[in-house]
């Protein structure tokens, strides 16, 4: 899947420093409600599995058939974007590189996510190099679970992404311009970005890139409807 | 609408011997369904109501329900006959469907067992809301206390006592009401006459504490529960508005104890289902679109809509087959026409009849959320009735192929009679079970979607119709492929006297994704005459049986033929069927059949600390993990494992997490077996044709 990978979101790292997120490291993606998180992190997720790489998706609030649902249909959307013919392996792929793990009815926990992990690993021999975290309340979540959150990254040799809502009332911003509800996080995220609809398309922005914050040309334009990057 | 926010359909579940009948009986008495309470299979050769099909027949008038009627204090009540076994079939799976919530009977002593756990999580999946009753806390050794810790910690309820015993074992003597603060006492010879008193002086500080408890659990649902307990004003109307809303959403189990057999505490059981459980329109039902695709449609359970009913029962009775329907949307009226989906047929509504313990009633009309019967309908159960053009049905009408089968012999004529008997009737019921007689052996096989569903049939041949049989190794309904297109291009030609045969076919095998078998006629010129064309459909079909790779049905395949030569005498149909048949042989290798296998959709589910091991046990049998979820302190994992490596699961998920763990499964796809299997599936099946026959 080349081809996917030419226009998947995660291309606006080309522009970035080290080109990726990169194990033990923590990275988020703010956006308003409605915008398209899911779908952007979801994204991110299938760039990985074509990478070969295997991925878990952790998701706090839906089951794992709404989950695997939604990857059906970007899967889908995917294939019509960029006009390719559906194939077993690519579906062999998604079955066998991908992982859910679900919380549901506020059963998450980091003892959890680290029993479940440890579990993957020494049982099914399923090393991911990439967890998506979907759902997380960023504003009910105190700093604590971060931090743990990123040696759980480290232990477990992965690149974790996150999805936070932001609200279009709080305009809150960190010194360096990281918006509310990361802006007092943002030494333990390596990587943050930003989705905003604009005129012409929704705006992948690069707000902080390793070392680096207000990245110049840093920001990619994608396909309002299948999140796919245009330039 | 206030009529049916006053109907409550429910189910009664317990493992064996809790005491369902025992208290199903009490309800029908305190409700004036019947007039004397016989001991449960007691001395006088009369059972319970709902149980006892002998008692029936000798009366010749009532008939053992699938739905029995009552009312209770200005509700109705229709209570849907759990069946007994417990194991999940299509039955179960129906009753569960048309109740709308359930009264989960425990025993005092017992607590919760291995049966309640499936029959709670079946009603879990279904989404069933339930109260608890500890039955028997007049016996030695009651302990509801230690029976609702298990309620939390083994079935992961939000369990939450209504009530508190006064006395125990044989001291049992009444109940304190938590929500009115009162002590009942059930008098007169048969508890008729409950009796309201002081809580006993030595139980008030418990009473208190319980209390609190029960406050603390309900407030979680209501916030004007919430003020009134700040404001110190927690009048019984908001506890009971409160509760409700936790049960109906499945966050609150209240928990109800006595004891039935000593008819104390069970008015108060059919209060609680009038105040807690939920009426029809609190639950969401869906039926199918079958013109969208299958989609999900809504159903509002508005007599004013056109109909969406369920058959979700079928019973045979001296006045013919009775056909129990859950109305879901619209109403029936007696003369009205209504639709059978699947066959699209009309059928006019002859007698509507509602049951009651003891008798019929018949009916002019039924509005939606009830649950009736109809007589003289020829439908299977699991059928869907609609009106005003609706396409809907409320089960899937995919139905797929069985993936197991067994061989069943009768032990005597009694029994050969019988299984007969049986095996018609499962049929009807259920699409997924078929029955057949082998050709080569003569055995009887009977084929379904797992070794439990066969087991609970070949259970329900003894239990029901006394044919005892004995049966023979599962086997896996493995099935060929082939991979890649070949050509054939066949002549068959005998010259044995006078006339002679003749016929040739040339086309092309290719594998097809979208059905069984196809078959595409592209002759030109009438090379081969159109009426021998069938003939050789025919023979290709006839060659599907029986693969030539390992001899299992053949799937999956699409045959085209494009030329061919006839002779004007020589030629006839069964020549091309010959032809044809060479034709498949000739072919069929070099298109490389592969052996497929039935792969299972398997969910485990049990407490979390067994996350690792059920993985483990997963991953050894071939099996892939798809999700693990996490639900309080419970894990459900999602796993896609080959029929194969299933067979003995059970008893090695038993071992490995101490009973505590259930699994399911269902038929999901026919998946290529590996290269290194498929040699010793032929090694084995070599060995068996050699007269190594299992038996
Ligand atoms: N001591 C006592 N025995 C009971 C009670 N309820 C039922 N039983 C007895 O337990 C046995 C099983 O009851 P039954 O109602 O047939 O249970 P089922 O198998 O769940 O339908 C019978 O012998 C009943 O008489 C109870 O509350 N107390």
């Amino acid at each position: 899947m080349k081809d996917f990978i030419s226009v998947s979101p995660l291309k606006v790292l080309e522009r970035s420093s080290e080109q990726i997120l990169g194990p033990g490291n923590l990275g988020v993606l703010v956006a308003r409600a409605g915008v398209g998180k899911t779908a952007c992190l979801i994204h991110i997720a299938f760039d990985k599995i074509f990478r070969k790489e295997k991925l878990v998706h952790v998701s706090l609030e839906e089951g794992p058939d709404k989950v695997a649902s939604y990857y059906r249909v970007i899967y889908h959307d995917l294939l019509k974007a960029l006009n390719v013919e559906d194939d077993h392996e690519y579906r062999e792929l998604l079955e066998r590189n991908r992982m859910t793990l679900a919380y549901i009815n506020q059963s998450f926990d980091l003892k959890r996510l680290q029993a479940n992990l440890r579990n993957l690993t020494e049982r099914l021999g399923f090393r991911p190099s990439t967890l998506i975290v979907d759902g997380l309340d960023f504003e009910e979540t105190e700093r604590e679970v971060f931090e743990e959150l990123k040696k759980v990254a480290g232990e477990f040799e992965v690149e974790i992404w996150f999805s936070a809502l932001s609200h279009r009332h709080i305009t809150e911003t960190s010194e360096m311009g990281i918006p509310y509800p990361v802006h007092k996080l943002d030494d333990l995220f390596t990587i943050i970005m930003q989705l905003q609809p604009g005129q012409t398309g929704i705006f992948l922005k690069l707000l902080k890139d390793h070392d680096g914050y207000s990245v110049p040309e840093g920001s990619m334009r994608l396909d309002p409807n299948t999140f796919l990057a245009l330039d | 609408m206030d009529e049916i926010r006053k109907l409550r359909n429910i189910g009664i579940s317990a493992h064996i011997d809790s005491g369902k009948t025992t208290l199903t009986e009490r309800i029908l008495y305190f409700t004036k369904r019947i007039f004397a309470i016989h001991e449960v299979k007691g001395k006088d050769g009369v059972g319970a109501t709902m149980d006892s099909m002998e008692l029936e027949k000798e009366r010749g008038i009532t008939i053992a329900s699938a739905a029995t009627h009552c009312e209770w204090k200005g509700h109705r009540i229709n209570i849907i006959d759990t069946p007994g076994h417990v194991d999940f079939t299509i039955e179960v799976e129906r009753a569960l469907r048309v109740m709308d919530g359930a009264v989960l009977i425990l025993c005092s002593v017992g607590g919760v067992q291995s049966q309640s756990i499936t029959v709670d999580r079946q009603m879990k999946r279904y989404e069933v809301p339930r109260i608890a009753f500890i039955n028997k806390c007049d016996r030695a050794g009651a302990d509801p206390y230690k029976v609702v810790d298990q309620l939390r910690e083994k079935l992961g309820h939000n369990a939450v006592f209504m009530q508190i015993p006064i006395g125990l074992e044989s001291e049992l003597s009444g109940i304190v009401d938590l929500v009115s603060m009162k002590a009942l006492y059930f008098e007169g010879p048969n508890g008729d006459e409950v009796r309201t008193g002081e809580i006993p002086p030595s139980m008030v500080d418990e009473a208190m504490l319980k209390r609190e408890e029960l406050l603390d659990a309900a407030s979680m649902f209501s916030d004007d529960l919430m003020e009134a307990i700040l404001e110190e004003n927690p009048t019984p109307d908001l506890i009971h508005e409160a509760v409700r809303n936790g049960t109906v959403s499945r966050h609150l189990t209240p928990v109800f104890l006595g004891s039935a057999y000593k008819n104390i505490g069970v008015q108060a059981v059919l209060d609680g289902i009038n105040r807690y459980l939920p009426s029809p329109p609190d639950v969401k039902n869906a039926a199918l679109d079958i013109d969208r695709d299958e989609a999900e449609v809504p159903l509002e359970t508005d007599p004013d809509k056109p109909v969406v009913a369920l058959a979700f029962k079928l019973e045979v009775t001296p006045y013919g087959q009775l056909t129990y329907l859950r109305i879901y949307q619209g109403s029936i009226g007696k003369g009205d026409d209504i639709t059978l989906t699947r066959t699209g047929r009309k059928i006019k509504v002859g007698r509507l009849v509602r049951m009651h313990a003891e008798q019929m009633e018949d009916l002019t009309s039924a509005k939606a959320g009830d649950i009736v019967a109809l007589f003289g309908v020829d439908c299977y159960s699991g059928d869907t009735f609609t009106s005003g053009g609706l396409n809907y049905t409320m089960s899937s009408m995919f139905v797929p192929e069985p993936v197991i089968s067994l061989s069943i012999s009768p032990e005597d004529n009694k029994s050969q009679t019988n299984m007969s008997k049986a095996l018609n009737r499962f049929v009807r019921e259920d699409p997924t079970f078929r029955s057949y007689v082998d050709q080569e052996s003569g055995e009887t096989i009977i084929s379904g979607m797992g070794e439990l569903h066969l087991e609970v049939y070949v259970e329900r041949m003894k239990r029901e119709f006394s044919a005892r049989v004995t049966t023979g190794m599962p086997q896996v309904a493995y099935r060929e492929a082939i991979t890649r297109r070949a050509d054939f291009d066949y002549t068959h030609k005998k010259q044995t006297g006078g006339s002679g045969q003749f016929g040739r076919v040339t086309g092309f095998m290719e594998p097809s994704e979208e059905s069984a078998y196809e078959f595409v006629n592209q002759i030109k010129g009438g090379v081969i005459p159109t009426e021998y064309i069938p003939a050789v459909d025919k023979g290709f079909q006839s060659c599907l049986n029986k693969g030539a790779a390992l001899g299992f049905p053949v799937v999956g395949m699409k045959v085209t033929i494009n030329d061919g030569k006839s002779h004007s005498v020589d030629s006839s149909e069964l020549a091309f069927t010959q032809a044809a048949i060479g034709a498949f042989k000739q072919a069929y290798i070099k298109a490389r059949p592969v052996i497929l296998e039935p792969v299972m959709k398997v969910s485990v589910e049990g407490p979390s600390e067994f996350q690792g091991s059920i993985m483990g046990s997963i991953n050894q049998r071939r099996g892939l993990i798809t999700s693990s979820t996490e639900d309080g302190d419970f894990t459900t994992i999602d796993a896609e494992v080959p029929l194969a490596e299933m067979f003995g699961y059970a008893t090695v998920l038993r071992s490995l997490t101490q009973g505590r763990a259930e699994f399911t499964m269902e038929f999901l796809k026919y998946s290529r077996v590996p290269r290194s299997l498929s040699e010793e599936l032929k090694a084995n099946l070599r060995g068996k044709s050699r007269g190594e026959k299992k038996s």
